[in-house]
């Protein structure tokens, strides 16, 4: 018996990394989950990996996009009848450069693919939740959602706007057995991390080395962390234990955040 | 399998609330329990109650004196030949006082029981950890540790304190295997806020315990006081493998009342 037995999951993201890891965990806890991503292909191996049965389902698209945000949460309901947690994953960012050279549409596709997205799923969900008086919100946020670094402006920017979301709705839906909470990983080396990471290094001045260094050496315990971090602080929140825990930003950065 | 198979922990103030719903959840994942209290019968009546059998242990102590503290941890290994996991659980206050008309005795007694409870503890662990490699250190802190409530200062202080000695042994042992986390719930209707929840109640100028709870929870985006299997859980999380890289963290389990 699982601590999420008969719980439907929708993960944005989820064919790779943090939101793979998330999935399994979910999966092995007795949740069905429904996991999204662009790529059909990943995702026919994502869901081969997983070996879940009817349990897992793939909703392809892009979540920079609204319509695309609500037919995941809606296609969720459509497949297996409700929805009880949501873990808005998917993000990244692009065109990072210090302030004074970011461009407008840096800013605005990583707003749209971290906080937009968060937004629009959430939103959908609440649909869902609020009429059943159950439900779960599990945003991947950032330790730079509360830290701020030189060079990545619009990943800080959109981590932060995801935690303010996070306190905001909790509070609106916190008599509604619905909890809204954020976790705040410190840096992981997904397959996310080595795409974008090389970049964004670059407007930071770095090498891509240089920057996983620099997160290992500002934590506690001197090292990058696991994929596999987040999903137990995820299943926690998502179960029943998890029902007193809402607006919270969870640390899961080996002692990075001051707070 | 459980996620503490094998562990040993002990548990300051283990007998009943907080603690308690920790002893309980550890053993039901496989771990071996010392839990600590001031009084022999409810010691007893706990372990007749959690039904434990060699797993679970108790060992007599007040956790506002250094020579108890450090006498828990040492039975525990003692006992069970190991320390995995040192909760440091036991506080309150007994006659709180906004600070104009707090005691001496009254401040000292929260200094002790809050802080250097911890501190004792901590750092006895601690030196049986390092030489280890391994260990869990959870601290049971408070919502008042990132806030402030009038009539609570001692309380208030204290758990500030505790938070940052948190995040500095934290800082000091992340390299060795060892996480230092604290847990910070809010309001938990526990024996020991039902004992000195009336006095706590007057101290702030909020009349009634009942009111007390009400201002508490209205706080809350949960609008109800948190339970102590909900903060349990968290405990079990930080204790496990699974948390092996969440260190210096201040894990709220409050319904939403901290604004960071």
């Amino acid at each position: 018996m699982g601590v999420l037995d008969g719980r439907v999951a929708c993960i944005t993201g989820g064919t790779r990394g943090i939101g793979l890891a998330i999935a399994k965990d979910f999966l092995n806890e007795g949740a069905s989950v429904v996991v999204n991503g662009r790529d059909e292909a990943k995702a026919e191996r994502t869901l081969a990996e997983l070996g879940a049965g009817d349990r897992a389902a793939y909703i392809p698209g892009d979540v920079k996009q609204r319509e695309v945000c609500e037919a995941i949460v809606d296609g969720t309901v459509e497949r297996f009848g409700r929805i009880d947690i949501l873990v808005p994953n998917a993000g990244g960012s692009s065109g990072n450069a210090p302030v004074a050279e970011l461009t407008d549409e840096a800013m605005q596709d990583t707003m749209v693919w971290n906080f937009w997205h968060t937004f629009w799923t959430m939103r959908r969900a609440f649909h869902y939740m609020i009429p059943q008086q159950w439900g779960r919100v599990i945003s991947i946020s950032s330790v730079e959602g509360k830290v701020g670094k030189p060079g990545l402006s619009v990943y800080v920017v959109s981590k932060h706007a995801i935690n303010g979301l996070t306190k905001s709705a909790a509070h609106e839906v916190g008599t509604l057995g619905i909890t809204v909470n954020a976790l705040c990983p410190g840096a992981i080396e997904t397959d996310t991390m080595m795409e974008q990471g090389p970049p964004a290094a670059e407007s930071m001045g770095l090498t891509y080395d240089g920057l996983l260094d620099m997160f290992a050496q500002e934590s506690a315990i001197k090292r990058l962390n696991d994929v596999e971090d987040c999903a137990a602080v995820a299943t926690l929140l998502a179960s029943d234990a998890g029902a007193g825990i809402t607006g919270s930003l969870i640390s899961i950065d080996g002692g990075t955040a001051p707070y | 399998m459980g996620k503490l198979d094998g562990k040993v922990a002990c548990i300051t103030g283990g007998t009943r609330s907080i603690g308690r719903a920790m002893a309980e959840a550890f053993i039901a994942e496989g771990g071996k329990v010392v839990v600590n209290g001031r009084d022999e019968a409810k010691g007893q009546q706990c372990l007749d109650e959690m039904g434990a059998g060699d797993n679970a242990a108790f060992f007599a102590g007040d956790a506002t004196k250094q020579d108890a503290v450090e006498g828990l941890i040492d039975f525990t290994i003692e006992r069970y030949g190991q320390l995995d996991i040192c909760c440091l659980n036991s506080g309150g206050v007994n006659m709180t006082a906004p600070v104009a008309q707090m005691s001496d005795e009254e401040w000292q007694l929260e200094l002790d029981w809050n802080l250097n409870h911890v501190f004792w503890g901590m750092r006895r662990a601690l030196q049986h950890m390092i030489p280890r490699e391994s260990g869990r250190v959870i601290v049971t802190s408070s919502v008042e540790g990132k806030l402030g409530k009038p009539g609570i200062p001692g309380y208030s202080a204290t758990k500030h304190a505790v938070n940052g000695l948190v995040k500095a042994a934290a800082q000091e042992v992340g390299t060795l295997g060892i996480t230092v986390n604290a847990i910070l719930p809010g309001l938990v209707e526990t024996d020991i806020l039902r004992a000195t929840g009336p006095d706590s109640a007057v101290a702030m100028g909020l009349g009634s315990y009942e009111n007390l709870i009400d201002v508490f929870t209205s706080e809350s985006a949960i609008k109800r006081p948190n339970k102590v299997e909900e903060v349990a859980a968290v405990a079990v999380l930080l204790a496990s493998d699974a948390a092996r890289n969440m260190t210096g963290c201040m894990f709220p389990v409050d319904g939403g009342t901290m604004p960071y």
